[in-house]
């Protein structure tokens, strides 16, 4: 019997069409199993495990880029900028809430102002969008920043007045995340490119899971974390 | 879903900071060594490709628009990148290497085989392949290119792709079952 070419079998294994080709494997099991091999053969290829790379792939990589590139490794990218403004506008936020419910009614709050931007609404509320373009956000965050600061310091010197230790904020801080995830993601869904949002959401869920692992960590700990 | 973590990456190697693109190398130095690996068949050339896989990556990293995920950009200049080396190799050495005729066809029951054994055998395999059977079977098989596509970017005729893919199966099977005792004339169609 003169069996199927290899040709042939190679069109039959694409789902080509040969000529006779069904009538001749109808009757021989020869061409039939070396059909079957052949795909075998090529499902084995297909699942060749991936390779990792040698590490010294990197650094010739990294060499062979321009001198300037080399040079940046230790700039502040904007992501990062943002992701700590991010979690400065949470942290007046939550200061804000945090030492309202810790002190007595009667005394304000050193934060009691009302906090615009992605974070200023209670955490358990629908977010929204803020009222205020991108640009007024993160002017915004940049004097929060700065206001992060100064609510941080007339927290521990209230806690040093009343001689109680300050409250742990990481449960409201993450509630705080919460909204800001919800937030940026409710904005993405309008402008899912946005650069700025995006960075946004990044930021805060990086933050999130810090804040996560940090709480993790000092479950059962008597220091406080903040 | 848009992965942001990528996206922010990408933004900021265009930056052109050095540490972003590190963090992408490391996301997909995987997926384009493999590539890059398998269709060179040997090391040495295979990490000369990937360094000019990332190399050319970063250089038009400005050109990503996004369209595709990165990881599946970078992936397609590895295989251009491979490609067009292969094809500086074959103008030196002939890229349609012909089979060397021996019969492929061995007892079915050798094969199939399965398990870690079985893919090293594959893999060493595919190695010893000659480099125009290696790259239209990888391309084909395992990249999903059509015989067009792999015509274009090896600069053989379609018929060509064909005949090389046919005999590279040939090879390879062959080469897994390192020849059958029972040889059965399979014939050619040249």
């Amino acid at each position: 019997m003169v069996h199927l070419t290899n040709e042939a079998l190679s069109e039959l294994l694409d789902g080509g069409p040969v000529a006779g080709a069904e009538k001749h494997l109808a009757e021989c099991p020869v061409c039939r199993g070396e059909l079957e091999v052949l795909r075998e053969l090529r499902e084995e290829l297909r699942e060749l495990p991936a390779l990792e790379a040698p590490p010294k792939i990197w650094d010739a990589v990294a060499e062979r880029l321009p001198a300037g590139q080399r040079e940046r490794r230790a700039k502040l990218g904007w992501p990062k900028l943002v992701a700590l403004q991010a979690v400065a506008m949470a942290a007046v936020f939550v200061i804000g809430l945090g030492l309202g419910r810790w002190t007595e009614p009667e005394q304000p709050a050193p934060m009691d102002a009302p906090v615009p931007g992605l974070v200023a609404q209670q955490p358990t509320q629908e977010p929204q969008l803020p009222p205020t373009s991108l640009t007024d956000a993160l002017a915004e965050v940049q004097r929060l920043g700065a206001q992060y600061d100064v609510a941080l310091r007339n927290l521990e010197q209230l806690a040093a007045e009343r001689g109680a230790q300050t409250p742990s904020l990481a449960a409201e801080r993450l509630a705080s995340l919460n909204a800001l995830v919800e937030a940026s993601r409710t904005a993405l869904a309008t402008d899912p490119a946005n650069p700025t949002l995006n960075a946004y959401l990044f930021a805060a869920l990086e933050e999130r899971d810090a804040v996560i692992r940090q709480m993790g960590n000092s479950q059962g700990s008597q220091n406080r974390w903040r | 879903m848009v992965d942001v973590t990528e996206t922010i990456l990408v933004r900021r190697a265009c930056e052109g900071e050095l540490e972003a693109m590190q963090q992408l190398y490391e996301r997909h130095a995987s997926r384009v060594y493999t590539v890059v690996r398998r269709l060179a068949g040997d090391d040495d050339l295979a990490q000369d490709l990937a360094q000019d896989a990332w190399a050319n990556a970063f250089q038009k990293i400005r050109a990503f628009r996004g369209d595709a995920a990165f990881g599946t950009w970078v992936h397609r200049i590895a295989v251009n990148t491979a490609l067009t080396r292969l094809r500086q190799v074959a103008r030196r050495r002939d890229l349609e290497q012909s089979f060397d005729g021996s019969s492929t066809l061995g007892n079915p029951d050798r094969y199939p085989a399965s398990g870690a054994a079985d893919r090293l055998m594959v893999q060493r395999a595919l190695d010893k392949l000659p480099d125009g059977y290696r790259a239209v079977l990888w391309l084909h098989d395992v990249e999903g290119f059509t015989h067009e596509e792999i015509g274009d970017r090896l600069g053989i005729a379609v018929g060509t792709s064909k005949s090389q893919l046919s005999k590279a199966r040939a090879r390879l099977r062959s080469l897994v079952t390192e020849k059958s005792e029972e040889v059965v004339d399979h014939g050619s169609s040249n």
